[in-house]
């Protein structure tokens, strides 16, 4: 069993990785690549919590929901990618037995304590909890710092060793092939990547205490799992042969079973992972799985006085970011994707996993996982930097991919009519005004069909007295989309002569009230 | 040398003269080729066939063992419907006609304004050019090199594409578009497309800089796709009432010539054309465009 589940974690694992490699152009359908992103088993409650209904969008996280009470947290076991990136990371990192991290155990209601302030403050429209997702997590890492990370030294090693002689012509076909097929986008670059790449090698660091250290004491979905599974139907059943030489014990990675009685099992931590049995040794072979219809129940490790201290917190930590300063500087260019829901229903929605960031087909330029300006919510979600790069005009992919639709899925012609911003001219440092000189770069790219950014020849008189002919730019705000090409293609070296703000952008809160004629595709 | 040597040699020599014999004297007796051939009323592949046999056969521009490189205008994530980007067909029967001229490789890259996967893709031309043989790439941004620019006046060296420079014959196949900042964009500003660098930065003073840099890169042969013009909106254009179909092809060893000759599409002056005006005050010109021999062609 245990290697089946090996088998099915590494499957898992690995179709995590094959849909994240194919979320980006074309994307054409097939296997949606947020689907596991949907797997979620938080994602379910806490989109119920938001919108008060259930969302069969979420089926993945539902089916996840339905089967934990007879299951035990299986999804932790064999499904969730984080996991099994985990269980890789402890033989890595070396992680001690249990005996040894016996001492963290007290920290097993932390989880617990993570998903009732989650859920608190979600009642409160605070969805903080989406940072915590393990899914989540995983996207997050492999789309700021792994898949970045892989591209740099996929390519450097590659192109230094095209460069001897000898090496060039295999080295140039496995790069081309790796240009084509795995990695066809430039370089991404990302902000924030120190923080996400600071937050995950923390996760990955636990293991160093104990194995599965995230799962064990920290992980909100985990809890919820566990919660469902006091009463599992399904038992591990040690038999007489059992010498009690506490090898299961010691060994089992979640410190599940007690090592006064190695005969039980805590279902609340116990993620069916059937290492016991294998740890057990072969000649004496005690441990068996099977049904039981008289379950014994194992109870969360939570208490009335943990759930007060949580509830204390969390109406602290709402108080906090109620009054947190409204930075309007900040607003400015707070500016999310193209269909994104109003700001507080974004926020409600995201769960930070920047999955459309991955998408972006800018690849790691204009979508960028945001930082905090006015409070921690916006931490990690998707924000368009348009400097480095621009909306593409004919891409509508992020929407595509969002896996709870908290960037509604427009058609392409939605998208081209659903401002992001409005772009405006800084005088001073636009080239035709401050230098009299003719420049144009933002009219040349700016992509509608009727040009939103237009020209007017005006005479003016230079400091010598001689008159020129000068083109200046101007912006048509009833054709401005705000996909902010102007600014990425500005020639100035450094602060760009015109700049997109969140003036005029439409966030939809559905994709039907969205221009009649244009909803039709 | 002994006297059996000298025979063979003679021999051969006589041979080699008899041989060769019908070629000279159809060079002697045909007139020489037009200095650029302007062909109208046809569809891409007919306008390019009946253009290159004036031209004298793409045998006079490449040769057996070529590495040729193909440029066309992919610059924009458009459909070719759109005039913003070269016509694929065009492109490829070029790539067609090099490979019948016995080229070893035929290479097509564009530096992209918009997403480069996209446009490489919706340009169409990726996939058709690929199909007829040629090496379809990204362009990358190591392999750009510094080449040093001569006579510039504002430009002492600028990044051109490794492969560009490396090419044994390079063949320019620009769309003609209308262009805000320059008029029109034809022959010498499709070169743009083999430039690294910050090329926003050409924008100011762009006359000047643009023939610093084209100076040094001319191509063998330059061919204007004119079989549908953007008007305006360009050089990304995007409606199709800005489209006007032509069905009209330009083709000039001489790129400055090929660019005077597509001034005439827009009915502007090309004078009127700040960086044309430039490339033939530093006599780029190959031709006296006073005297030039321009065969214009009719497909019915």
């Amino acid at each position: 069993m245990a290697r089946t589940r090996r088998g099915v974690q590494v499957a898992f694992l690995v179709f995590f990785l094959v849909l994240f490699v194919k979320a980006r152009y074309p994307y054409t359908g097939g296997l949606p690549s947020d689907i596991l992103l949907r797997f979620s088993p938080l994602l379910p409650l806490f989109n119920f919590i938001a919108d008060l209904k259930i969302s069969m969008l979420l089926w993945p996280g539902l089916a996840i929901l339905a089967l934990t009470p007879f299951l035990g947290r299986f999804f932790c076991g064999w499904i969730c990618p984080l996991g099994t990136t985990l269980d890789a990371a402890s033989h890595l990192v070396k992680s001690p037995q249990n005996p040894q991290s016996q001492r963290w155990t007290k920290l097993h209601p932390l989880k617990f304590v993570l998903l009732a302030a989650s859920v608190l403050l979600a009642v409160f429209s605070v969805h903080i909890w989406g940072l915590l997702d393990p899914l989540s997590i995983m996207n997050r890492a492999l789309t700021v710092v792994i898949y970045p990370l892989t591209t740099l030294v996929a390519e450097f090693s590659l192109l230094k060793a095209a460069s001897l002689p000898v090496l060039e012509t295999p080295a140039y076909a496995v790069y081309d092939w790796f240009k084509a097929v795995l990695m066809p986008e430039q370089q991404a670059r990302l902000q924030q990547v120190f923080w996400v790449a600071l937050f995950f090698g923390a996760i990955l660091g636990l293991e160093k205490l104990s194995r599965r250290f995230w799962c064990r004491y920290l992980c909100p979905a985990g809890a919820l799992l566990g919660f469902l599974a006091q009463f599992r139907v399904f038992e591990r059943v040690v038999g007489p042969a059992c010498p009690d030489c506490a090898k299961c014990y010691q060994g089992c990675k979640m410190g599940a079973i007690p090592e006064a009685d190695v005969g039980l099992a805590d279902k609340v931590e116990c993620i069916e992972c059937f290492g016991c049995s294998e740890m057990c040794p072969p000649k004496v072979s005690a441990i068996t799985y099977r049904w039981s219809r008289k379950p014994y129940h194992s109870s969360i490790d939570y208490s009335r006085r943990h759930f007060l201290q949580t509830t204390l917190g969390s109406f602290a930590a709402l108080g906090l970011l109620s009054i947190g300063i409204r930075n309007k500087d900040a607003n400015t260019r707070l500016i999310r994707p193209p269909g994104s829901l109003p700001e507080n229903k974004f926020l409600d929605k995201c769960i930070h996993c920047l999955e459309c960031v991955r998408i972006c087909q800018s690849n790691g330029a204009c979508l960028q996982p945001d930082g905090i300006h006015s409070s921690i919510l916006e931490l990690w979600a998707p924000v368009a930097v348009m400097r480095t790069g621009y909306c593409e005009y004919n891409c509508n992919l992020c929407g595509q991919v969002c896996p709870t639709e908290a960037i509604l899925p427009l058609s392409l012609e939605q998208k081209q009519h659903t401002p992001m911003g409005l772009a405006y001219f800084d005088k001073d440092l636009c080239i035709p005004f401050a230098k009299s000189e003719d420049c144009i770069v933002c009219e040349e790219h700016c992509p509608t069909p009727d040009k939103a950014i237009k020209l007017d020849p005006k005479e003016t008189i230079l400091p010598d007295g001689t008159v020129k002919l000068v083109k200046y730019p101007y912006v048509v705000e009833e054709l401005c989309i705000g996909c902010g090409i102007c600014e990425t293609k500005c020639p100035l070296t450094g602060t760009a002569g015109i700049f997109v703000t969140t003036e005029n952008q439409i966030r939809p809160t559905s994709q039907d009230i969205i221009g009649s004629s244009a909803a039709s595709a | 040398m002994k006297r059996d040597e000298f025979l063979k040699t003679a021999a051969g020599g006589l041979l080699g003269l008899v041989g060769t014999t019908p070629t000279l004297l159809r060079g002697l007796l045909t007139p020489s080729p037009p200095d650029a051939v302007w062909v109208e009323n046809g569809e891409p592949v007919e306008l390019i066939r009946a253009a290159l046999e004036a031209m004298g056969g793409i045998e006079r521009f490449v040769s057996r063992g070529d590495v040729v490189v193909v440029k066309p205008n992919m610059g924009f994530d458009r459909p070719p419907q759109a005039a913003a980007t070269t016509n694929p067909d065009l492109v490829v029967e070029v790539i067609r006609q090099c490979f019948h001229a016995g080229a070893k490789q035929v290479k097509v890259f564009d530096r992209t304004c918009n997403n480069p996967l996209r446009c490489y893709q919706n340009s169409q031309i990726e996939a058709q050019a690929k199909a007829a043989g040629a090496k379809v790439t990204q362009v990358r941004t190591q392999r750009f090199v510094n080449k040093a620019i001569r006579h510039g006046v504002t430009l002492t060296e600028w990044p051109i594409y490794r492969d560009y420079l490396d090419a044994d014959k390079v063949i320019n196949v620009p769309i003609a578009k209308h262009h805000n900042l320059c008029r029109v964009t034809l022959g010498l500003k499709n070169l743009m497309g083999a430039m690294g660098g910050e090329r926003g930065t050409i924008h100011s003073g762009f006359s000047q800089k643009l023939i610093d840099i084209t100076a040094e890169i001319l191509p063998t042969l330059t061919i204007i796709d004119a079989y549908r013009v953007l008007t305006a909106n360009g050089p990304s254009g995007g409606s199709l009432n800005d489209v006007r179909e032509l069905r009209t092809l330009i083709i000039s060893p001489c790129t400055v010539t090929a660019d005077y000759l597509g001034t005439q599409l827009f009915d502007i002056s090309p004078t009127s054309i700040g960086y044309l005006r430039e490339a033939l005050r530093r006599n780029l010109n190959q031709y006296d465009l006073n005297t030039l021999n321009l065969k214009r062609i009719s497909l019915s």
